[in-house]
């Protein structure tokens, strides 16, 4: 083999070069510490804002989930249904996890003023009751007496003063419900209840309901669960089944003969699917049958794309400054073999391989790529960090400020592939040099000037 | 003696460069034959293809025409890889600026040339080591270039082409840089080591007095040799060992004309002056 020299006699006398010029050699890495720095702050303000988006995402319902809605349609009743038997159907699905499904209905409420004619109680499955945040009470208890629920810390806002018939939104003072503590006047047939205002038949029957819980949240506190109020599924089903008996329930579709059917019929269920990938195909397929679906995750994967965008863009400004600095090594190292034409000589009538020489001056280019990526990644964790510091502050209320999101944010990922890029460029920059010093000619070294 | 082994044999050399319309014979048809152990000397005036000719011997340009075959070797046929190769591992060469590393102190130098045969670290600085000893610089060997006198450097030099134990060693006017008085002492220690180590030497010089150094003297005048002269040195070593310094000054009277006529005077001058200045502090050193 021709290449006789030793790695570590060749990496010595290449650091010794650099050495040698030191002032140039610290403007050289400059350049790639620039570039360097450039690339990584840049691609880490894009990474910092895909987290704050997932992180917000996430934070505001699942990636996973599909809506599936029925708003009864007027022409068709008897087939199509989100009932029981639907369910199962969905469940049986292909890379579905669960479905959950979403029992509305609405009735009056009413305690001391206040009332709401059209206060909505959300029946929900187990799960989601457990996932319910509590800041007073328990969660309701599937097998009580009479309807248990939660309330929603901003439920009471929709409640209206019913002398004065001003609502919160009007006076801006919250209505002083206790749900926990005092029974709350409940109508479940609004129909009636209508009618008897009106002075048409009897007034229905009232029952006094009471609160289990509340959710966290004071005024003006926003979360997921606030604007609602949640109970069993079942009991939902069960006080429903018992109040109306044999007549129909308001909001479920009748048979054509004007009887209930045996079914519940929902008005939402989620459906949870395994993989985002596989939202696309079960979205489709729920359309399909007839039902209206939606999902976030056509959103959030429009505004991935969009945030992959602005990397990509940051990341080009970020790159052309490394490609200034590339430039800058490659004139570096031509400059570096003018001057040294007569030692390259030497070395060569000396006998040192060809292919030695060429790789001296590439590790003299990839040393040059590799302390300015060193210093670049060190130079960017400042920047950065001064970034979250002081830039933080004027764009916090914009982005969803979590525990893990920063604008910018430097994956290790990032800094490895940094270092690799920055070498590389010393090395292709440093090639066509290189090259040139192989194939200068040895007499250089016998001509005396 | 064994002094009938030929190590370099070149038969019907033709170098001609051309130069514009002009085509220039740098070489005319040469043919020579130096055997092992022998010190040679090519001594030509300036523009007389003596440098070609050294040049074509240590392969570092092809011949337009002609065989060398060196140690056994057809040279004018390999390619640039192996004519590294060749010079690795069978040539040492002396240069006229000596061409040392700035960036490497004198042992580092000497074992510059092991380091491209993969020789490792510590193997290549003892050997370069025992060479330094050899050419007479044992407390110089941490020194850097620009803190020797030219002669010390040329020492280095010199030790530098013997440490990788080369079947021959070209010299390029070895004392081209250096004042008479040096050169004498370099010359000597060339014509000493060559001796000693039974190596062969081929120098280059345009300087006739220098030139006699040397066992074998040939003469070249317009590419073509035109003399081979053949000189015994027992007698000189005698009158050696009897008074070198009367040696010295005597050589040095014979090579004033040559040197001061050859050489800008102006750079002898501040080289001397550079080279007492040098002394000068390693004395306030020691």
């Amino acid at each position: 083999m021709w290449i006789a020299m030793r790695i570590s006699d060749l990496l010595r006398m290449s650091a010794s070069n650099l050495w040698r010029r030191k002032m140039r050699t610290i403007l050289t890495v400059l350049g790639v510490v620039i570039g360097t720095a450039s690339i990584i702050v840049m691609v880490s303000i894009g990474i910092g804002q895909n987290r704050s988006l997932m992180a917000a995402i996430e934070e505001s319902g699942s990636l996973t989930a599909i809506q599936v809605y029925y708003w009864g349609s007027s022409g068709n009743t008897d087939e199509l249904m989100l009932n029981d038997s639907m369910l199962e159907e969905f469940a049986a699905m292909e890379h579905v996890k669960s479905v959950t499904p979403t029992l509305r209905f609405s009735v009056v409420m009413k305690q001391g003023a206040y009332i709401n004619t059209y206060a909505s109680i959300n029946g929900v499955t187990q799960d989601v009751l457990d996932k319910i945040p509590l800041a007073e009470g328990r969660l309701p208890d599937k097998d009580a007496d009479s309807l248990e629920f939660v309330v929603g810390s901003m439920v009471a806002r929709d409640f209206y003063n019913e002398k004065t018939q001003k609502s919160y939104w009007e006076t801006q003072v919250m209505p002083d419900i206790d749900f926990v503590n005092q029974p709350i006047f409940t109508v479940f047939d609004r129909d009636a209840y209508w009618n008897a205002q009106n002075g048409q038949g009897d007034p229905p029957k009232k029952y006094l309901l009471q609160a289990s819980g509340m959710t966290t949240g004071g005024e003006g506190d926003y979360n997921e669960y606030c604007w609602e109020i949640y109970c069993h599924i079942d009991a939902l089903k069960a006080t429903l089944k018992k109040i109306f008996r044999n007549k129909p329930i308001p909001g479920q579709p009748t048979q054509k003969n004007g009887k209930p059917y045996a079914e519940f019929c929902y008005e939402n269920v989620i459906v949870d699917v395994d993989k985002m990938e596989n939202i696309a195909e079960i979205l489709q397929t729920i359309q399909d049958i007839g039902f209206q679906a939606y999902s976030n995750a056509e959103y959030i994967q429009s505004m991935q794309q969009q945030s992959k965008t602005t990397q990509m863009v940051l990341g080009g400004i970020g790159a052309v400054s490394l490609f200034v600095a590339a430039i800058g090594i490659a004139n570096t190292m031509m400059m570096s073999i003018y001057e040294r034409t007569k030692e390259i000589g030497v070395l060569k009538v000396l006998g040192c391989a060809m292919g030695n020489i060429r790789t001296l001056f590439l590790m003299e280019a990839a040393f040059i790529g590799f302390i300015g990526g060193l210093v670049g990644i060190m130079l960017s964790y400042g920047i950065s960090a001064l970034i979250n510091k002081f830039a933080g502050n004027l764009m916090g209320n914009y982005y969803y400020m979590g525990a893990d999101s920063s604008i910018s944010y430097i994956p290790l990922w990032l800094v490895l592939a940094a270092l690799g890029f920055a070498v590389m460029i010393g090395i292709i920059s440093g090639f066509i040099p290189a090259l040139r010093a192989m194939k200068l000619s040895p007499l250089a070294a016998i001509r005396n000037e | 003696m064994a002094k009938k082994e030929p190590v370099i044999e070149v038969r019907n050399l033709y170098k001609i460069y051309r130069i514009g319309q002009n085509k220039v014979r740098a070489l005319n048809g040469v043919d020579m034959t130096i055997y092992r152990g022998e010190f040679c000397s090519i001594v030509g005036t300036s523009g007389s293809g003596k440098s070609t000719m050294l040049n074509m011997l240590a392969g570092l340009e092809k011949p337009t025409k002609g065989t060398i075959k060196i140690a056994g070797k057809q040279i004018e046929k390999l390619s640039e890889n192996q004519l590294v190769k060749f010079r690795r591992e069978k040539v040492g060469f002396i240069f006229q600026s000596f061409n040392l590393l700035g960036t490497m102190n004198a042992v580092e130098n000497v074992a510059l040339p092991l380091s491209f045969r993969g020789v490792p670290k510590r193997v290549r600085l003892k050997k370069a080591s025992a060479m330094l000893d050899l050419v007479g610089l044992k407390t110089q060997k941490k020194h850097r270039p620009n803190q020797m006198s030219g002669g010390q450097q040329q020492r280095v030099g010199v030790a530098r082409a013997l440490v990788v134990d080369p079947e021959i060693i070209f010299a390029d006017e070895p004392t081209g840089n250096l004042d008479s008085h040096t050169s004498a002492e370099v010359m000597e220690l060339m014509r000493k080591v060559v001796m000693e180590q039974n190596k062969t030497l081929v120098m280059v010089t345009h300087d006739n007095h220098l030139a006699t150094f040397a066992d074998r003297i040939f003469h070249i005048i317009d590419g073509k040799i035109v003399k081979v002269e053949e000189r015994d040195h027992r007698d000189a070593k005698i009158s050696e060992a009897a008074t070198v310094e009367e040696l010295l000054q005597r050589s040095a009277r014979e090579n004033v004309e040559d040197t001061i006529e050859e050489e800008d005077p102006e750079i002898a001058e501040s080289d001397d002056a550079v080279m007492e200045e040098k002394e000068e502090k390693m004395e306030e050193e020691v």
